[in-house]
């Protein structure tokens, strides 16, 4: 479970960055400025830190 | 945008974004009866305006809270540090409100867009309006139901499973339907899964206040923007005319939720969403 928490950390921060740099435009409004993609890098992050969290309660000494 | 215009939009967004009416549908419907044609709400000066008015309410519910979010936010990372559960309430509440308040980002990002194009205007909010106050009618019944043949008892926020918030939260994100009320839908999924009236209106508040101040703190950059002509005052004065108007309006549902029930504001949704209905119908408000 670990592992997959970590993986989808990655994975959603990868997402975050890709949004930010307007790489992809997957659920944006169609000629959206910047701001919006923003936003989607924002929520991306937020759950790529709540993966890292998940991972951390798997692998703290019960 | 008047400044008497500015200050009405203020005070509606601050009372209806926490009575269970729907701030969204009030906002579309209220200027459009009242024919204030000069405000665009696609305009980027009234975005950055409402950006304003979404910050003064979240400050507000932060600073009514700000007791419950000081230990909660402490509980959330002594939590984290710790690496596993405890059973500290504040603890078990603040995981129950991340819980419930991921669905509302996943689903704001995928739905906000074309919900917005498709039910921007007064008939649609009008109709949802409606719906609204039907679904607090339905919560209310099945509670009393629920109640009446099984032997089930109200229960804290603590003790919320972590199911159910995650149902709190996805009905929370029905609210991005105008005329859907945000605390109104999330009071009804919070009553089903066995809270009473006062825990549901708390986790309600509870669970917006983090999905406002992102929805304030995320369009920022709209305040910013070069064609964003935001007269500085009528901004600063909307903003904490919002966050005062709040800051009143939960100071009373709290109170309020303690001894009675959704159905006033169900009364309220269908009388005044059939007005508006009726209206938008005939063409007298568009």
């Amino acid at each position: 479970m670990r592992l997959i928490a970590l993986l989808l950390a990655a994975f959603f921060f990868v997402v975050g960055i890709l949004y930010g740099l307007g790489k992809i435009s997957f659920l944006t409004e169609s000629g959206a400025g910047h701001a919006h993609h923003i936003t989607h890098l924002v929520v991306a992050w937020a759950l790529a830190l709540l993966c890292l969290i998940w991972a951390r309660f798997q692998s703290a000494p019960r | 945008m008047t400044f008497a215009q500015a200050l009405v939009l203020a005070l509606l967004q601050g009372v209806s974004e926490l009575f269970p009416i729907s701030s969204l549908g009030h906002t579309i419907l209220i200027p459009a009866a009242l024919q204030w044609h000069n405000i665009n709400r696609a305009s980027p000066s009234f975005l950055a305006f409402v950006v304003v008015l979404h910050l003064g309410t979240a400050v507000a519910l932060i600073l009514f809270y700000r007791a419950e979010w000081y230990a909660i936010v402490r509980a959330l990372f002594a939590s984290i540090v710790r690496g596993r559960l405890g059973d500290d309430p504040d603890e078990r509440i603040g995981w129950r409100l991340v819980v419930g308040t991921i669905p509302v980002g996943i689903l704001g990002i995928i739905f906000e867009v074309p919900v917005r194009r498709l039910f921007g205007s007064p008939a649609p909010a009008a109709a949802f309006l409606i719906i609204n106050g039907l679904v607090m009618f339905a919560g209310e019944a099945l509670r009393r139901r629920q109640h009446r043949t099984a032997e089930r008892k109200s229960k804290p926020i603590e003790e919320l499973s972590y199911p159910a918030s995650i149902l709190v939260g996805v009905a929370q994100s029905f609210a991005l339907l105008p005329g859907i009320s945000r605390s109104g839908i999330s009071m009804v999924a919070g009553l089903l899964c066995d809270l009473d009236h006062e825990h549901a209106a708390r986790f309600s508040f509870l669970l917006a206040t983090p999905v406002i101040l992102a929805a304030g703190l995320l369009e920022t950059p709209k305040l910013f923007a070069p064609e964003a002509h935001l007269v500085l005052i009528e901004a600063i004065v909307g903003g904490i005319a919002a966050g005062i108007a709040a800051y009143c309006s939960v100071a009373f549902l709290t109170r309020y939720f303690r001894s009675n029930d959704l159905r006033p504001f169900g009364w309220y949704c269908v009388v005044v969403g059939t007005i508006f209905f009726a209206l938008a119908r005939r063409g007298v408000i568009t």
